[in-house]
């Protein structure tokens, strides 16, 4: 009888004993558990700011691009090639308006592209809405090999909205010289 | 009298740019793109040697480190040519035939390149005579190196060889 006394006394000390231990070691269960839901949240923060310093970046890069190349006074000039079997091409000049702008030296490379059929941007501009002069002088190597320079001239006029202008080279078979055209395009 | 005078700015130039082999600003940045033209008539563009190690050498024909460096450079080019490193050599001058002149006296076969109009030096803020400029095969300046003296060959040596092995 008092065997089972001392018994059921031990179990019930034993399950104080938990108890207290277990009421001791909740408060810091709990703390473990905020700092892991604070450490979360700060993790979401940061990620959100991520997102928005990149989203800011992209409208910053786009604004700046339109700023500095406003769609509406833009001019780009474009190379092109067709054939080129009259012409080596060594370097092309433009000027507008009397100014130089553009310099370009080509490489071999650069010139086999252009053969392949790829058209090189050489300049972009701004330009008011108005008349301006182009004149394009290309160098290189013409007929039997012969240094050859030709220089192009086109009186565009610059309206509201985007102006593309390609200048073209091309063989004219019949003279058995290469050509050299200036397009627009709008 | 002209030629003394050049001959004095050169020394004077080349002992104040050997003095410091300082660090410039364009080392971690990419290299200035720029195309030239070359010796051979051809043009060249430095970012059509991406992927290989290349060395940009500004010289002058007044500039007496130059001459002693160039035979070094070509020893270096024809030994490490063969495995990704090129050389360009840059030259400043007004004369161009001066240069020829130099280039065939000094027996030099890496390709040099006229900046007569001095855009490409301007591009890397060259201050001393000679100046050498090492790029990776990213395409980043790792090195620069303002003058020359001997002994610099060696350290040329050992940058160029722990580039090609990246």
């Amino acid at each position: 009888m008092t065997k089972r006394l001392l018994l059921s006394f031990a179990a019930g000390l034993l399950a104080v004993f938990c108890a207290v231990s277990i009421a001791q070691e909740s408060p810091e269960l709990v703390a473990e558990a905020e700092t892991r839901e604070t450490f979360r949240s700060l993790d979401e923060e940061v990620q959100d700011l991520k997102k928005e310093v990149l989203d800011l970046n992209r409208d910053l890069f786009l604004l700046e691009e339109e700023l500095l190349f406003p769609a509406n006074s833009q001019v780009a000039f474009f190379i092109s090639m067709d054939v080129g079997e009259y012409f080596d091409l060594d370097s092309v000049n433009l000027k507008i308006d009397g100014k130089e702008v553009a310099n370009y030296l080509y490489t071999e490379r650069e010139a086999d592209a252009l053969v392949r059929g790829g058209v090189h941007r050489v300049h972009m501009a701004n330009l008011k809405t108005g008349e301006h002069e182009l004149i394009a002088t290309f160098t290189g190597a013409g007929p039997h090999t012969r240094d050859y320079r030709r220089g192009a001239t086109l009186t565009f006029d610059k309206g509201i909205g985007a102006k593309y202008i390609e200048l073209e080279i091309t063989d004219r078979v019949k003279k058995q010289q290469p050509e050299f055209v200036i397009k627009e395009w709008e | 009298m002209m030629k003394l005078k050049n001959v004095l700015l050169g020394i004077a130039f080349s002992v104040f740019a050997a003095t410091s082999l300082a660090s410039s600003g364009l080392e971690g940045q990419t290299a200035p793109d720029f195309a030239l033209k070359s010796s051979s008539g051809e043009n060249l563009r430095l970012s059509e040697y991406r992927g290989d190690v290349v060395m940009v050498n500004f010289w002058a024909t007044w500039c007496g480190p130059c001459r002693q460096e160039m035979p070094l450079l070509d020893e270096l080019y024809a030994r490490y040519g063969r495995v990704g490193f090129s050389l360009l050599g840059v030259n400043i001058d007004d004369n161009q035939s001066k240069a020829m002149n130099m280039v065939s006296e000094l027996g030099v076969s890496f390709p040099v390149l006229f900046d007569s109009t001095k855009e490409v030096s301007k591009l890397y803020d060259v201050d001393a005579m000679p100046v050498t400029v090492l790029i990776d095969r990213e395409g980043t300046v790792r090195y620069v190196h303002l003058g020359y003296k001997p002994g610099y060959e060696d350290k040329y040596l050992d940058q160029v060889r722990s580039l090609l092995r990246e």
